[in-house]
């Protein structure tokens, strides 16, 4: 008995070590983050523009050797003429970042007729009444830990230009295209030559939403978001309700908990 | 003095040659248990009294404090935990029906924008993301680490747009 009360507290303090030390190099397994948990955000409230479409989400890198990394995600996204939005999807990398291993499938439910926002778990069959989380971007939200000194510094002096480029029709939808272009100058980041950031942007007035847009960066390659298969169509109001069999839960964090 | 006073004194004469007189054993055992019954139904009483008293001033001084106690008290926050700590407020939890969560109840939290994605689209649908990793990994989002610090591992929350690209990072630790 004594020596299994000590094989657990030698276990404990183990543990505890373990936990203060942090994840040893290379714990990802080649990914660049670990997934927690996620949070529904706050959603633009859009009223009597229905529609329901696939979001496709791309990044491509092309690598010295020249062969490339490529990544792709597909979310399912609807909304209905009374502003109430589903948003369903697995979160897998963050732009050029890479998860070590994909968030669990959830989905993201908005309703500001009846003030209520949930998160589904279709794994556990579990609904978390959640708030949508305010939020500001504020270059003032930094602390000393934070590495952020020269980074406003080379936004100030990257230099912008946004040109119009006209309709196009695009699933059905006439669009209208934007695309802004950062100029980084040589020397600003140790760059040897000026890098070139483009961002095209296609926006649909009748849906008040990003049709597609796709940002190509020589530091980390290309993201594109492309809406397909829209439709128009009220969506099944049953898509913004709960079902019946999930168990409703709420506080802790969000959805996932790979690691907490 | 008359006859009657007479007769009187002799009786009383009498009795105290007599010598003192006692009570019985046990009228003295009844009386003795009658007092010390007395005695503890006093004692039960006051406490009974003061546990009374005691009672109503907690109460009274709960009332007080609730009263007078802020409905919506913000939390002081650590320098190098500050926007994250700042816990959305949950709404109550709900029966059988959609709960409803109260507009405007919770604080925002801020985020620091990423120097690439000034130009990305607005936001229209946002998602927080809770990850960890190392430093240089913050290195393909433009932000600037120094080696020193790149095996180090971070807590943050990403604000990702509807394209899942992210528009601002907050350190949580």
């Amino acid at each position: 008995m004594i020596q299994l009360r000590f094989s657990f507290a030698l276990g404990v303090l183990a543990g505890a070590v373990a936990f203060a030390q942090g994840p040893p190099p290379g714990h990802f397994g080649g990914g660049d983050f670990e997934f927690m948990h996620a949070h529904m955000g706050m959603q633009k409230l859009v009223k009597g523009a229905p529609y329901s479409a696939q979001a496709v989400s791309q990044y491509t890198q092309t690598l010295a050797d020249g062969s490339h990394i490529q990544r792709s995600t597909t979310s399912s996204v609807a909304r209905d003429s009374e502003g109430r939005t589903r948003r369903e999807e697995t979160i897998g990398a963050i732009g050029a970042l890479a998860s070590s291993t994909a968030s669990p499938k959830a989905v993201f439910i908005h309703d500001p007729v009846a003030g209520s926002a949930y998160m589904l778990n279709p794994a556990s069959k579990t609904a978390h009444v959640s708030q949508p989380r305010n939020f500001t971007l504020n270059s003032d939200a930094t602390s000393a830990s934070e590495p952020s000194a020269r980074t406003a510094h080379t936004r100030s002096n990257a230099q912008v230009k946004t040109e119009e480029l006209g309709t196009q029709t695009m699933d059905g939808l006439t669009v209208q295209g934007k695309r802004i272009t950062k100029t980084i100058a040589a020397g600003q980041i140790g760059n040897e030559h000026q890098l070139q950031v483009v961002t095209e942007v296609w926006y649909s007035q009748d849906l008040q939403t990003t049709v597609m847009s796709t940002t190509t960066d020589p530091r980390t390659g290309v993201s594109t978001y492309k809406l397909t298969n829209i439709s128009r169509a009220e969506p099944d109001p049953t898509l913004f309700q709960v079902p019946a069999d999930y168990k409703l839960t709420q506080g802790g964090g969000g959805h996932g908990h790979a690691r907490q | 003095m008359n006859d009657n006073e007479l007769k009187l004194l002799e009786g009383l004469r009498c009795l105290a040659a007599d010598g003192p007189r006692e009570a019985p054993a046990s009228v003295e055992h009844r009386l003795v248990g009658e007092l010390r019954r007395r005695s503890r139904v006093r004692r039960r009483n006051r406490w009974l009294g003061l546990g009374a008293f005691g009672a109503i001033a907690a109460t009274l001084a709960v009332t007080l404090w609730i009263r007078t106690a802020p409905v919506d008290q913000k939390p002081t926050l650590a320098r190098s935990q500050a926007p994250i700590a700042v816990k959305a407020a949950e709404p109550q939890p709900p029966a059988a029906v959609a709960p409803a969560y109260e507009r405007g109840a919770e604080v925002a939290i801020n985020f620091y924008p990423l120097p690439d994605a000034d130009e990305l689209p607005p936001i229209e649908s946002a998602t927080i993301v809770r990850v960890q990793l190392p430093m240089s990994s913050l290195r393909l989002m433009g932000l600037p680490v120094t080696e020193d610090r790149a095996a180090e591992f971070i807590q943050a929350d990403m604000l990702l747009g509807q394209d899942g690209l992210a528009r601002g990072v907050h350190f949580v630790r």
